[in-house]
């Protein structure tokens, strides 16, 4: 794949947290604001969508397109964001999760 | 078949599964999604499919003796396009030929030997053909540099292939040029390298030459630092 991004670079760096749907490569203001006003007004959320559809390529493109109207290059940079993200960082999330009710320490 | 938003999510499922199309959990999300995929699927289904892939990029020859066959590979999940890329392969007779591409980079190039991508068809590499790839690609990547720019994403084994190819292309090349076909970008090289490799070899050996005329040229370590005075 071609080299990525400064934008995709910075997402794929770290949790997504609370980002804003622009955050993501390949959605800039436009896409970011379609997205919103279909409901879709957090990362996490895209992050949802793209999940539920499988983590499948041609079917995220699709819906990106159906619901933004993003070019080709736009949905396999938004594509290869998540799906790096992903990669990253979503097992890593679930044991977080985990980790979190052992907070208190062991022998309580 | 109209009323695709009245049937319930299972039904909807049941028919994505008819047409074999690949799916996730009908939520309220993706709804919309599979309905408008069923109503390509089932406008598609009344048209026979009978005509080519339509990516088919079509050659204009000027000679009688090359052939190509075009086929589909099954969809990588690191390219950039869709399923169905089709391919082609050519002889060395290709330089002639000027490709009629809508592709944003230049494609001809006579003696331009390219990777197989296609890892599970029983073409055979060791044989001096020039295969061409033909990628749905939006992207701009110089094509210059096939070997190199498109090899990375793939596993492991058309490096092999990249060494056959290699070493097989330097060959035929004296035949096409001393031809007299009519090549139509002769000051890109061979091998389809930016710079040609014997100017490489050349810079390479004068960078060599420079550093070991300094080496030799320093001061020698041998006499003693302390000097007597005399």
């Amino acid at each position: 794949m071609s080299s990525t991004s400064q934008k995709h670079k910075e997402f794929v760096a770290e949790p997504m947290g609370e980002k804003l749907v622009n955050a993501l490569a390949g959605i800039g203001e436009v896409l970011g604001k379609r997205l919103e006003e279909k409901g879709f007004d957090k990362a996490y959320v895209v992050l949802g969508q793209f999940l539920v559809l499988k983590k499948d390529e041609e079917l995220f493109r699709d819906w990106l397109k159906d619901t933004c109207g993003a070019n080709v290059k736009q949905q396999g940079d938004c594509y290869g964001c998540l799906r790096e993200w992903c990669d990253s960082f979503l097992l890593f999330q679930f044991v977080l999760c985990q980790r979190k009710t052992y907070q208190h320490g062991p022998f309580i | 078949m109209a009323a695709l938003r009245n049937k319930s999510d299972q039904e909807i499922k049941d028919l994505l599964n008819e047409y074999g199309i690949k799916h996730g959990p009908l939520v309220d999300t993706t709804r919309p999604l599979y309905e408008k995929k069923l109503k390509e699927a089932m406008a598609k289904a009344k048209v026979p499919v009978t005509k080519p892939s339509p990516d088919r990029t079509f050659y204009r020859e000027d000679q009688e003796e090359v052939t190509y066959v075009t086929y589909q590979t099954p969809v990588r999940s690191e390219g950039p396009s869709g399923d169905g890329k089709p391919y082609m392969r050519s002889r060395p007779e290709y330089s002639e030929r000027d490709r009629v591409d809508d592709k944003p980079y230049s494609r001809s190039r006579p003696e331009y030997s390219e990777r197989d991508r296609v890892d599970d068809k029983p073409y055979s590499r060791s044989r001096p053909e020039y295969s061409e790839r033909d990628r749905v690609d939006d992207k701009l990547y110089s094509r210059s540099r096939p070997e190199y720019s498109s090899g990375r994403p793939y596993v492991d084994e058309p490096h092999v292939y990249n060494t056959l190819s290699s070493s097989s292309y330097s060959k035929p090349t004296p035949v096409v040029k001393s031809g007299g076909g009519v090549v139509k970008k002769e000051n890109t090289t061979s091998s389809g390298r930016l710079i040609p490799l014997w100017i490489q070899f050349l810079v390479f050996l004068i960078l060599a030459g420079f550093l070991y005329f300094i080496f030799t040229n320093m001061e020698s370590a041998e006499s003693s630092p302390f000097n007597r005075i005399q």
